[in-house]
């Protein structure tokens, strides 16, 4: 059964454009300059139930607003969209309660607090009684093992810790997709692999559809069955990891074959 | 339906609280912070004790109900951004794209978007405002009276930066505009409009909206009148209710970003 079905998905930017200098500045007030940028360009795919998903493309090339798109964040300027049979822009709210999402580069816990309080609080924001959110708490606290550190203030983490409690946010509600867009960035190997292993874990265990970008080859060989390379808001590959390896000279590492698709369908410089 | 309403209001509450916790993080700037500002304001009752002497009344006010005018600012003000501190910098959410992580929350994105800041220094407006009531004016109607109007005063406040910071979805730097109006009401909420006439008094009443949130609840408190009263709250609620909706229309052209950012 499908999880998430894009159909034409499409995206418009509007940008702003400024000659250089304090006369491009006076000359943008008197005649102001746009720029429309096709950020995402009919994009069509779908992910199964329970499957992980690679979804990546070079700088610009629409990945993010995709992903932003697939979780409600944005309004798609066209094509339809359907997650877990929702539509992200009609049922936001009712889809939140089904998806999870971890962001590398932005942080959704409060600093402040511990992620203990933290994940109270994320409880609460998904209408979880407190003594089934204190059961998942310790479950979760046990499999990304935060007990050392899960009464101290979230500021005072490493990246790696922080990381691992932004999983545990993000999974209290039990979401059956999770979106995760460069989940391991700035991680050393060691926090990198202990992140994979619990994502395969979490897929295995509890049939987690997981839709992943990532600019690192290492997550995406090691997570992902299935591969779709976004270029200039367009697809430009959809495949199978196998199947992908197979076509391209043996021996040939995954980098090699993605720099290679990127080298062919040209880097997207357009956003 | 009740059932979604309470967890949202919980989830508000739970808000609130915790912005308060990470505001007492520092214990003597958060203490500092709110008696400097309750200082600050109980200066400007010397000036209106010194006008008072050379005249007994100043734009048909006498002192009592300058203080009653002065509370009423000071308690609303400090409401509005003890539980919706956010909105008043809504534009740099919306410029720089920060709010991603409300709308993938399943609650109302708004009112996340809301409560999730408080300035400490407005608790201290808050306190003052209720203390220089009950000194000034006390009376057990009254009270109740004032009570209400601090949260009708609080909701125009919150409604017209809302207002003013949903323009961002439209112009960059709309925020200048929310600023100066938000700052002019609660300048022009300080002094008794008896002294405003013709097209200050026409601004005052239809486009900052000070009137509606400060002068008339004056008027009702000290002179009670049914009429006015369901004028007040109307005016609320048509103003809430076009803030709500210029917001949710910004918000379809909202763009996100890619900025590095954190919940602090």
């Amino acid at each position: 059964m499908e999880a998430i079905r894009a159909e034409n998905l499409s995206k418009t930017f509007r940008v702003k454009r400024k000659e250089k200098g304090i006369k491009g500045s006076v000359k943008s007030v008197l005649h102001p300059q746009a720029q429309e940028i096709k950020a995402v360009d009919g994009v069509s795919f779908t992910v199964e139930e329970g499957e992980i998903l690679a979804f990546i493309g070079p700088n610009g090339a629409g990945k993010s607003t995709t992903i932003k798109m697939l979780t409600g964040i944005l309004y798609p300027d066209g094509g339809s969209l359907e997650v877990l049979g929702l539509n992200p822009t009609k049922r936001r709210k009712q889809l939140a309660y089904e998806i999870g999402t971890v962001f590398g580069q932005k942080e959704q816990l409060w600093t402040h607090l511990t992620p203990y309080d933290n994940f109270r609080f994320f409880g609460a924001i998904y209408d979880i009684p407190e003594k089934e959110t204190e059961r998942r708490i310790k479950e979760l606290g046990e499999l990304f093992t935060l007990g050392a550190f899960i009464d101290t203030p979230v500021r005072g983490l490493s990246l790696g810790q922080r990381i691992r409690c932004e999983f545990v946010a993000s999974l209290i509600h039990r979401p059956k997709v999770l979106f995760l867009d460069e989940p391991t960035i700035g991680l050393d190997p060691v926090v990198k692999g202990t992140i994979r292993s619990l994502i395969r874990q979490m897929n295995k265990e509890l049939h987690t559809t997981v839709f992943l970008t990532s600019h690192d080859v290492g997550d995406i060989e090691k997570l992902c069955e299935r591969i779709v390379i976004i270029n200039s808001g367009r697809v430009v590959l959809d495949d199978s990891m196998t199947h992908l390896k197979d076509i391209h000279t043996s021996g040939m590492s995954l980098e090699n074959i993605i720099m290679d698709i990127y080298q062919a369908e040209g880097r997207s410089e357009a956003v | 339906m009740l059932t979604a309403v309470e967890n949202q209001l919980w989830v508000c509450l739970l808000s609130v609280k915790y912005n308060i916790m990470r505001e007492m993080t520092n214990k003597v700037t958060f203490l500092t912070n709110i008696v400097f500002m309750m200082l600050n304001n109980a200066a400007f009752i010397v000036q209106w004790l010194i006008l008072f002497r050379l005249r007994e009344e100043i734009g048909g006010y006498t002192m009592k109900e300058v203080m009653l005018l002065w509370g009423l600012t000071a308690s609303s003000y400090g409401l509005s951004h003890i539980l919706f501190a956010r909105v008043f910098t809504l534009h740099e959410l919306v410029v720089n794209g920060k709010l991603d992580a409300y709308l993938v929350l399943p609650k109302n994105v708004l009112l996340s978007v809301m409560t999730s800041a408080t300035e400490t220094s407005s608790i201290g407006d808050f306190l003052y405002g209720m203390v220089i009531m009950c000194v000034f004016s006390f009376g057990v109607g009254r009270f109740f009276l004032f009570l209400l109007f601090t949260l009708t005063g609080a909701l125009i406040i919150t409604a017209l930066a809302l207002l003013t910071g949903s323009l961002s979805f439209w112009l960059v730097k709309s925020e200048m505009l929310g600023t100066h109006m938000t700052n002019s009401m609660i300048s022009f909420g300080t002094y008794p409009d008896g002294i405003f006439h013709g097209t200050a008094k026409f601004l005052l009443y239809f486009i900052i909206p000070v009137g509606m949130a400060i002068y008339q609840p004056v008027h009702i408190m000290v002179s009670f009148d049914g009429g006015m009263l369901l004028r007040v709250l109307g005016y609320t609620a048509l103003l809430t209710a076009v803030a709500v909706a210029v917001f949710y229309r910004g918000l379809r052209r909202y763009s996100s970003g890619n900025l590095m950012e954190s919940r602090i």
